[in-house]
């Protein structure tokens, strides 16, 4: 048999170090929640609401979930509104590797009717204020298939 | 859960008491290449068993061992999975049962907690907890990556990849809510890179001015990287046992009055309005005019339940009634400046929305009424995250058995470590120090413990 061919680059000799590469991806489903992803593609926000009448929680959730935290019921789907306001904001100066924004975008919250949760996102025009209006739009030319594909502009 | 039925609020308790007899550390650095995890680990206990004046010695201590817990966040930074049996096996530990505990930043907290309940209930004498994290493997922007994967990997982490971002908002929201001045939290940075400054096992020390603070380079709008925690490689060792083999060990064992655990959704943005869960210093008086004039919700942005969650439980478990007045020297979590601000709302020491009254009074300084983070914490020593909650404890054990000065202030302890002592070193030895607490905290505030310790 032979030695292998493939070698760790040694990056100092005392202490020994080398350089371990990866080089894998992973394959990740977003199972019963591909419903909201898809949803961007065609310009809705998708958000569930759990049907069960005895469940105190009427309102929607979103990000969606498939069962109800409140009562383990299995959530419908419903159309969000895509109009909402700015709960907070900051721009990350110095982001972690994988970030795919440009430089200076600024990282919102935002409130909606009807919603329980608020909704993390980025603002694609402006600058952000509290309580400011904004509305949705959508990354279907090139989508990204991740939570990015969604943004917010002044209403 | 917006609605709490008894059994969710029902307050926990020992079976028989636990307490803690010795702690070990190594000292934190940004990198670590001279040693690996398991010798790090290593030094981290035979500094427990030699350095805590135990009466047996540590070949006798290996042999009342019963059971293991280890303390790592994520296995993505030493890339070795199961990294605990490995550890444990180079610990001599085999073949006693152990387990791996992994609950985010909050880790160390509760890796002691499932060490105490395995006191608490019979089931082991004489536990260690072992806590370390290796984030020197990759760079810095990749470790903050790796870091956030652990905020929700769909509708989250592509938002930054960056947790000190998902603080930010939270700093935003809470000073637009309570007009806090960015001086107060920087205060809190000042303060502690100072007391890592009187610590040898310090990764991040410093003499900085309020105004260094506020014109350090941003993070995360408004947070600056010297109100951010450190990255760090080392590990803490904590030793558990019952009251006879506590006593067979140390002279000056210490109680584990109460830790217990709570917990909130990963995602900050889910966090739904509920009424305040009131503490024992607090009625609804205490928030009348607060809810009615200017907030409408709670935990909102602001606010972490889990922290709430857990102060209370252990709160009513040892008897507090009043943590400012109650304790003498507490630890908490300072992973950024605007948590440590919550946390001190959170815990009660001033109620919600007034919490930068705590550091602005004073109070929160050595010699001040309840001494915060005198270790330095984690933006001035370390954030080695499994061993965080472990570390904290580890100091507050050496403050409560009045060992600042061995472990901070021996000239041996600075060249251990490749360091000179500080010409202007001070004590930071709390006097007559009785009880203490630490507060250890993951995510977003996904997960926290808190813990009550006691001199008998």
């Amino acid at each position: 048999m032979e030695w292998p061919t493939a070698r760790l680059e040694v990056l100092n000799e005392e202490p020994l170090v080398v350089k371990n590469p990866k080089t894998w991806y992973h394959i990740h489903s977003y199972g019963g929640w591909g419903r909201f992803f898809k949803g961007l593609r065609q310009k809705i926000i998708m958000a569930t609401r759990c049907t069960n009448p005895t469940c105190g929680e009427k309102r929607l959730w979103l990000p969606p979930r498939s069962e109800c935290p409140d009562c383990w019921h299995p959530m419908e789907w419903f159309e969000a509104p895509q109009v909402g306001t700015i709960f907070t904001h900051s721009v990350v100066t110095y982001p972690g590797e994988l970030f795919k924004l440009p430089p200076g975008t600024p990282l919102i919250s935002v409130e909606i009717e009807g919603v329980c949760t608020k909704l993390m996102s980025w603002l694609k025009e402006g600058q952000p204020l509290f309580g400011m209006k904004v509305k949705a739009v959508f990354n279907t030319e090139k989508p990204t298939n991740t939570i990015l594909d969604l943004a917010w502009v002044p209403a | 859960m917006i609605k709490f039925g008894k059994g969710n609020l029902r307050i926990p308790k020992w079976e028989r008491p636990v307490y803690i007899v010795a702690g070990g550390l190594t000292d934190f650095r940004k990198k670590y290449p001279e040693k690996n995890s398991c010798q790090l680990v290593t030094e981290a206990l035979r500094m427990a068993v030699e350095e805590n004046q135990l009466k047996v010695d540590p070949e006798q201590i290996r042999r009342m061992v019963n059971w293991c817990v280890y303390s790592q966040f994520a296995d993505h930074f030493g890339d070795q999975l199961l990294a605990a049996a490995k550890v444990h096996d180079y610990l001599g530990f085999d073949p006693l049962g152990n387990i791996e505990v992994k609950t985010g930043g909050a880790t160390g907290g509760s890796s002691v907690l499932a060490a105490a309940q395995a006191i608490a209930s019979g089931y082991a004498s004489l536990v260690p907890v072992v806590g370390w994290e290796r984030m020197d493997e990759v760079s810095t922007k990749v470790g903050n990556s790796y870091i956030a994967s652990a905020a929700c990997k769909d509708f989250e982490s592509e938002l930054g990849w960056m947790y000190a971002a998902y603080y930010a908002l939270m700093a935003k929201r809470y000073q637009y809510e309570n007009n806090v001045p960015h001086e107060s939290l920087a205060k809190i940075a000042v303060k502690n890179h100072l007391y890592a400054h009187y610590s040898p096992f310090s990764q991040n020390p410093g003499k900085y001015t309020i105004d260094d603070i506020l014109k350090n380079e941003v993070v995360s709008d408004p947070l600056t990287f010297l109100e951010c925690c450190v990255m760090s490689v080392g590990a803490a060792v904590l030793f558990l046992a019952d009251e006879e083999t506590a006593h067979q060990l140390t002279d000056q064992p210490i109680l584990l009055k109460a830790i217990c655990g709570g917990s909130h959704t990963l995602r900050t943005a889910d966090r739904r309005n509920m009424p305040i869960l009131l503490l024992p210093n607090e009625t609804e008086a205490t928030y009348h005019h607060f809810l009615e004039g200017r907030r409408h919700e709670w935990p909102g942005f602001s606010s972490f339940l889990a922290a709430r969650m857990a102060a209370y439980l252990a709160y009513h478990m040892a008897g507090i009634q009043d943590p400012v007045k109650d304790f003498d020297i507490l630890e908490t979590h300072d992973a950024f400046t605007i948590s440590d601000i919550q946390t001190y709302e959170d815990i009660g020491l001033r109620p919600y929305g007034r919490g930068r009254e705590f550091i602005d009074s004073g109070e929160a300084y050595y010699e001040g009424k309840l001494p915060t983070n005198l270790s330095g914490g984690l933006i001035g020593t370390m954030h080695a995250v499994g061993a965080t909650g472990i570390f904290q404890i580890v100091e507050l054990l050496w403050q409560l058995q009045g060992k600042y000065d061995q472990f901070h202030g021996d000239p041996k302890m600075w060249t251990r470590y490749g360091k000179t002592k500080p010409a202007d070193w001070k004590s930071l030895q709390v006097k007559k120090a009785r009880r203490a607490c630490a507060i250890s905290h993951a995510g977003t505030g996904s997960h926290v413990t808190c813990a009550i310790l006691e001199k008998p």
